[in-house]
């Protein structure tokens, strides 16, 4: 029953993808990796890679700090509120993307949520310029994806067993000790899942940085956009889309190696 | 006697499918107005040659991208397009070479839309201009330089050179701070040396309509096909007349070589040109007139590239100049302005 399925997968996905891919490793038909070595020659490329990078371990980072927080709060619920606020973090996975991002550049505005705020509270005279910069892309990530975080984080507490926290505090550990030696080794799973899910998402999330970043904060989705649909340049889309294949499986394997050590 | 009903039933079959069967033209549009353009402009077409239009929509990228891929059997018969792109065409010798004596309006165009590529490939049959639209109450804009003047700091977006508008106004910016010609280094310097106090090269003209709704931006170049989205506002937009003039850019209609549909793309194309229906897309102020004879209202002209007068003195960039510097602008760009 499978062979089908992986004919069909090898034929109309794996086989049309590769062949695009292999683009990027010819040059005049000869095999090469001249079009990468050109591609982190440019000042601009290697910028936006590293910008790239950075954002998407930024997200991956504050959404396990956050999420482990979040899911040790929901899982220690009463059962009837901790299915209400798992209600909750699951609810924006059901709005779709574009209308959160939209959001965000109404609450990040000049006359915006948080602007109103920081002119009221006289932190500021003037309106902060928040769109446009990397710190609304990583806000607009964050949101997007920390709910994934979250919920594979949840996952792995409620298999927890339920008294090796108070057992370690009992042989005296200090809350650090406690997450450090107890939780993390045994929610690392969940954390490996989250991560790669997260770090994934937030790298190859399209629509976020193009509006809240636009052209002034490239990344390395909106630069692959702006190959195939400006300069009609599928050689390079093709490059960009092999780093972000590889930065995926990288950081899968990073984080299982992490979660093993 | 079985075989013969089989026969019969099968020649009647065949016979009926060649008495409906029509004429179909396959054209490749601009996705935007599509509902307005099929009742301007598609359905009565459609009813005067009994023929099936086939209407292919997608960006001029994409859509190039169909024509050239299919350049020995093509799927188009006929495009709409900017100049540029239909330079970049015909220098791939993909276009046909018009016949001007079958487009019965072809008189009646505008100078400016009669050979726009200088090999007789392509008609334009719209204008465009662009200037500075901007915030009454909030700034004074007089010459494109003032985009650039410490009060607007902070609240000007400007087009990103990746699009058709971004060009335009770096050939406007050029001539404000007195430069010539298209070689455009030291305003991309310019303007690289202010890019913090630019909001957002922005890439639609509806994403820039939302930032100057919610205040963020207060002065932006941008399509004079895009005015409607603020000329309707409560805020109190002003479309600039700078001291340099306006620019702006012309669309044309091309046909593919060796289509094999030529006759019906021309009458096509005839009809398009016509008075009649330039005038029913203007009044739906889809888009602005190449043909001279159309006279529409004031209310109407108001939000179109209008008028001998103006069109005449719009700063245009030849098509050969923007293929031809485009991927230099665009590598400056990247490198002083986006960084």
């Amino acid at each position: 029953m499978v062979l089908p399925a992986a004919v069909f997968t090898a034929a109309l996905f794996l086989l049309p993808v590769g062949i695009l891919l292999s683009e990027g490793f010819k040059v005049g038909g000869e095999w090469t990796l001249a079009g990468y070595a050109d591609f982190f020659s440019k000042p601009l490329n290697r910028t936006v890679f590293f910008r790239t990078l950075k954002l998407g371990l930024l997200v991956a980072l504050v959404s396990a700090i956050v999420g482990y927080a979040s899911a040790f709060c929901i899982v220690n619920l009463e059962p009837k509120q901790r299915g209400r606020i798992f209600g909750l973090v699951i609810l924006p996975l059901m709005i779709s993307p574009v209308a959160r991002t939209y959001a965000w550049i109404v609450i990040l505005g000049r006359t915006g949520i948080v602007n109103d705020a920081i002119v009221g509270l006289g932190l500021s005279d003037t309106p902060i310029r928040f769109l446009f910069t990397e710190t609304a892309v990583f806000l607009g990530l964050l949101q997007l994806f920390m709910p994934l975080m979250i919920i594979s984080l949840i996952s792995s507490m409620e298999n927890l067993p339920k008294d090796v926290i108070p057992a370690a505090r009992v042989l005296g550990a200090s809350w650090l000790q406690v997450f450090t030696r107890v939780i993390l080794p045994l929610t690392r799973e969940g954390l490996v899942l989250g991560g790669t899910l997260v770090f994934t998402g937030a790298l190859t999330a399209y629509i976020t940085p193009a509006i809240l970043g636009g052209s002034k904060v490239l990344m390395l989705e909106t630069l692959l956009y702006q190959k195939v649909n400006v300069s009609n340049d599928f050689v390079s889309a093709g490059i960009i889309a092999t780093i972000l294949i590889v930065m995926c499986f990288g950081a899968n394997v990073v984080l299982r190696r992490i979660a093993k050590a | 006697m079985k075989r013969t009903l089989v026969a019969v039933s099968a020649a009647l079959l065949f016979a009926s499918t060649a008495v409906v069967a029509k004429d179909k033209l396959t054209i490749s549009v601009y996705s935007f107005a599509q509902d307005a353009y099929k009742k301007a402009l598609y359905e009565p077409f459609e009813e005067i040659c009994n023929c099936d239009l086939v209407i292919e929509t997608g960006n001029s990228v994409e859509r190039m991208a169909k024509i050239e891929a299919n350049a020995a059997n093509p799927v188009i018969d006929m495009a709409v397009i900017s100049s540029h792109d239909a330079l970049a065409l015909s220098r791939k010798g993909l276009l046909q070479t018009l016949d001007t004596s079958k487009l019965s309006s072809f008189d009646d165009l505008y100078e400016a839309a009669k050979n726009p590529l200088g090999d007789n490939t392509a008609v334009g049959y719209t204008f465009y201009a662009s200037s500075i639209v901007y915030r009454s109450d909030l700034v004074d804009i007089k010459s494109w330089a003032d985009l650039l003047k410490p009060e607007v700091a902070g609240r000007v977006a400007l087009p990103n050179i990746t699009g058709t508008q971004g060009p335009l106004t770096l050939h406007m910016l050029s001539k404000a701070l007195g430069h010539e010609g298209i070689e455009f280094s030291a305003t991309i310097d310019a303007i690289g040396e202010k890019a913090d106090d630019i909001v957002t090269f922005y890439s639609r003209s509806s994403e820039l309509a939302q930032l100057m709704q919610q205040e963020e931006v207060i002065a932006a170049p941008v399509g004079r096909f895009a005015w409607s989205r603020f000329s309707g506002s409560d805020l109190p937009f002003k479309w600039a007349e700078p001291a340099e003039g306006q620019t702006g850019g012309m669309n044309v209609m091309l046909m593919t070589k060796g289509n094999g549909n030529e006759e019906l793309a021309y009458k096509f194309m005839d009809y398009w040109l016509s008075a009649e229906v330039q005038t029913r897309v203007a009044m739906a102020k889809i888009d602005s007139p190449a043909n001279m004879k159309v006279e529409v209202p004031e209310d109407i002209a108001d939000s179109l590239t209008y008028g001998a007068e103006l069109i005449n003195s719009l700063n245009m960039i030849s098509p050969a100049d923007i293929i031809d510097n485009r991927d230099g602008w665009v590598e400056q760009w990247n490198n002083k302005v986006i960084k």
